[in-house]
């Protein structure tokens, strides 16, 4: 017996499929495009120009922009590294132990990613020149935890929850310590829930966009914001944006197609109890 | 010499977090006395919340123990780490390690006290077959179902060989078949190892058929502590009474009516008039109030020439090898057991006797047995 749609529902919902990812993928498609273009052809050429590489001779070589691939590596790898030293252990307690508060202080964390990020950042510009700490790495790695943090706890917090707390009972009574246990035991166990929500904390900080253009600006300088320099006064070299747009969203596009499967499975298999 | 000793524990949980605001909680645990003789299976009995799992794991080591001692085999082992108590302990929720096959779960106790690789190859050995499960022994723990598990879980307990080996409801997430399965094999298995058990349960049906020894637990205090028969026959109480047997024993208010020589138990808005045996005639009077305990066994249903109360059938329920029969006695509905074969329906007329003898009294204030002087 036939129990899936018929086949005319099928080349429907494949025709709507494709139109759909059409929509989605030409945006990208077309920066890619044109990123080849030479500034000559930029405006009286659709699809058929002569393709050029001098966009990303001019962009990879004559300009700072390496530094600018650092400087957003630096600041997304460590807030994603500090997240995760802060973050597990911060999940750990949250999962296993009663305190007060315990409800409010998981749904503070969770509420730093309510508000509009250009809502706080003013007050967060004003208390960073007092401290000293505007433009810095320090200060962006420090409030991109408002981005990584609250996922990742959110995510592992759900991973320790699932797992039996007699695991960790009969680990000690077999003579382990608690630190032991935790990381032999614990841990394999919320790599896939860790591993995902690091990576897509990574993505998500990798494509900051509004704390880095006014917390930071001359020498620490991510990307996303690096990319609008190539917006000049008087002319605008889109060919050169394209390929600062383009080599840009490469590390994030690779990274999520890498983890795609483990994405879907991590993000969901925590908080629906399997 | 004696496996375990309890001596006047008691346990109190701090009042941290959960925001009510109350100063002291109650005690979890009161004032708990218990021995065990050296290979004896105890079973701590009792509803849930009540302070048997409490009780195992002070004995474990998993929880402070408040006050009083606990002797491992005449050591106090108060202030001793859970490994260094000589225990197994068999998890409710098996606890094992995941990323583990089954065979390093059972072997996993023994590697972090350093027992070199063909000790423990030969300890794993010894024990797979003892819990049936030398097939399983390269499987990862997902792939097991619960009885399986649950085997493992015991396997994994008794390879240290422990002075005291501890069960945490073992059975409870088993389905009915794989419960009885689990059951006899627990008894077979405590029977060849002859070790001291402590076994917690909620089901009373567990405790009777596994145990040398039972401690009925309520409210954190120990009710009873006696051989299955000594409970059964002989509760202490009314928790007791109710708290074992299937289906539990009826307890109904009385009012005691003495009539010439003879005192009678007589029941509110009922004709059903039970005669007081002879052992309690020192201890009631005319007018005297209390509860009468008695089992569903030994209520019966009178043949046609019988003296009994005549009543009527409210409840049938017929469970195949045995009837039970539900009878409103005022508000009451004393249920009772029978394998005669006859079939009744709700409305049908008997006649009611029930076996003095095996009557009991209980206090109507505080529950407690009153026996004949």
């Amino acid at each position: 017996m036939k129990t899936g749609p018929k086949t005319g529902t099928k080349v429907l919902l494949n025709i709507l499929l494709l139109i759909y990812s059409i929509f989605a993928l030409f945006p990208l498609i077309w920066m890619v495009i044109l990123s080849f273009k030479s500034d000559a052809q930029m405006y009286n050429t659709l699809f058929v120009f002569t393709p050029t590489l001098e966009n990303y001779r001019i962009v990879l070589f004559t300009t700072d922009y390496p530094k600018y691939l650092l400087d957003s590596l630096i600041v997304s790898g460590f807030a994603v590294i500090v997240s995760v030293v802060v973050g597990v252990p911060a999940a750990y307690a949250l999962a296993r132990y009663d305190f007060k508060k315990k409800e409010d202080i998981a749904f503070q964390i969770l509420s730093f990613k309510f508000a509009p990020e250009i809502l706080v950042v003013l007050p967060l510009f004003m208390i960073y020149q007092k401290l000293h700490i505007y433009d810095t790495y320090f200060g962006l790695i420090w409030v991109y935890q408002l981005i990584s943090m609250p996922l990742l706890i959110w995510v592992v917090r759900g991973y320790f929850e699932d797992i039996s707390v007699e695991i960790e009972y009969a680990a000690q009574v077999d003579g382990y310590t608690w630190y032991q246990i935790f990381f032999k035991n614990l841990i394999p166990l919320i790599k896939p829930g860790l591993v995902s929500a690091a990576l897509l904390a990574f993505i998500f900080a990798w494509n900051e966009f509004t704390f880095p253009l006014l917390l930071a600006g001359t020498n620490v300088q991510p990307i996303t914001v690096a990319i609008t320099k190539f917006l000049g006064t008087d002319t605008a070299h889109y060919g050169q944006l394209a390929v600062a747009a383009v080599v840009s969203a490469l590390p994030a596009i690779i990274f999520a197609l890498c983890i795609q499967k483990h994405l879907v499975r991590g993000l969901s298999f925590g908080a629906v109890k399997g | 010499m004696s496996g375990l000793r309890i001596e006047h524990v008691f346990k109190r949980y701090d009042n941290e977090g959960k925001g009510k605001k109350k100063k002291v909680n109650d005690f979890a645990v009161k004032d708990l006395n218990l021995v065990t003789e050296e290979g004896e299976f105890v079973a701590l009995l009792g509803p849930s919340g009540c302070g048997k799992t409490t009780t195992l794991r002070m004995t474990a080591g998993l929880e402070e123990i408040t006050a009083g001692d606990i002797y491992i085999n005449d050591v106090r082992v108060n202030d001793l780490e859970p490994k260094d108590r000589h225990i197994g302990l068999a998890f409710e929720d098996y606890a094992m390690y995941p990323p583990l096959t089954v065979y390093d779960n059972i072997g996993f106790n023994l590697r972090a006290k350093g027992v070199s690789k063909e000790e423990i190859d030969k300890r794993v050995r010894e024990i797979a077959p003892l819990m049936q499960c030398d097939d399983l022994l390269d499987k990862m723990p997902v792939k097991l179902s619960g009885g399986q598990k649950q085997r493992v879980n015991i396997a994994r307990a008794i390879v240290r060989r422990p002075d005291l080996l501890l069960m945490d409801e073992p059975l409870s997430h088993l389905d009915g078949k794989a419960r009885q399965a689990m059951r006899t094999e627990i008894k077979r298995l405590i029977n060849e190892i002859k070790c001291t058990t402590v076994y917690v349960t909620h089901d009373q049906l567990e405790a009777m058929s596994l145990a040398d020894r039972i401690a009925i637990i309520n409210f954190g205090v120990l009710q009873q502590y006696g051989t299955p028969a000594e409970v059964y026959d002989d509760p202490v109480n009314e928790f007791v009474a109710g708290f074992i047997g299937e289906p539990p024993m009826n307890i109904i208010e009385t009012t005691i009516v003495g009539e010439g020589e003879h005192f009678f138990f007589t029941f509110k808005e009922s004709n059903l008039k039970i005669q007081v045996p002879e052992r309690y005639y020192n201890v009631v009077s005319n007018g005297f109030k209390c509860k009468m305990g008695v089992r569903p066994m030994d209520v019966l249903i009178g043949g046609p020439d019988s003296k009994g109360t005549p009543e009527h059938v409210a409840t049938f329920e017929n469970l195949g090898d045995e009837r039970r029969i539900g009878i409103r006695v005022g508000d009451f509905l004393l249920m009772l057991i029978t394998e005669d074969e006859t079939r009744y329906k709700a409305g049908d007329a008997i006649k009611l006797e029930v076996r003095a003898e095996k009557t009991h009294l209980f206090d109507i204030e505080t529950g407690a047995r009153i026996r004949s002087r």
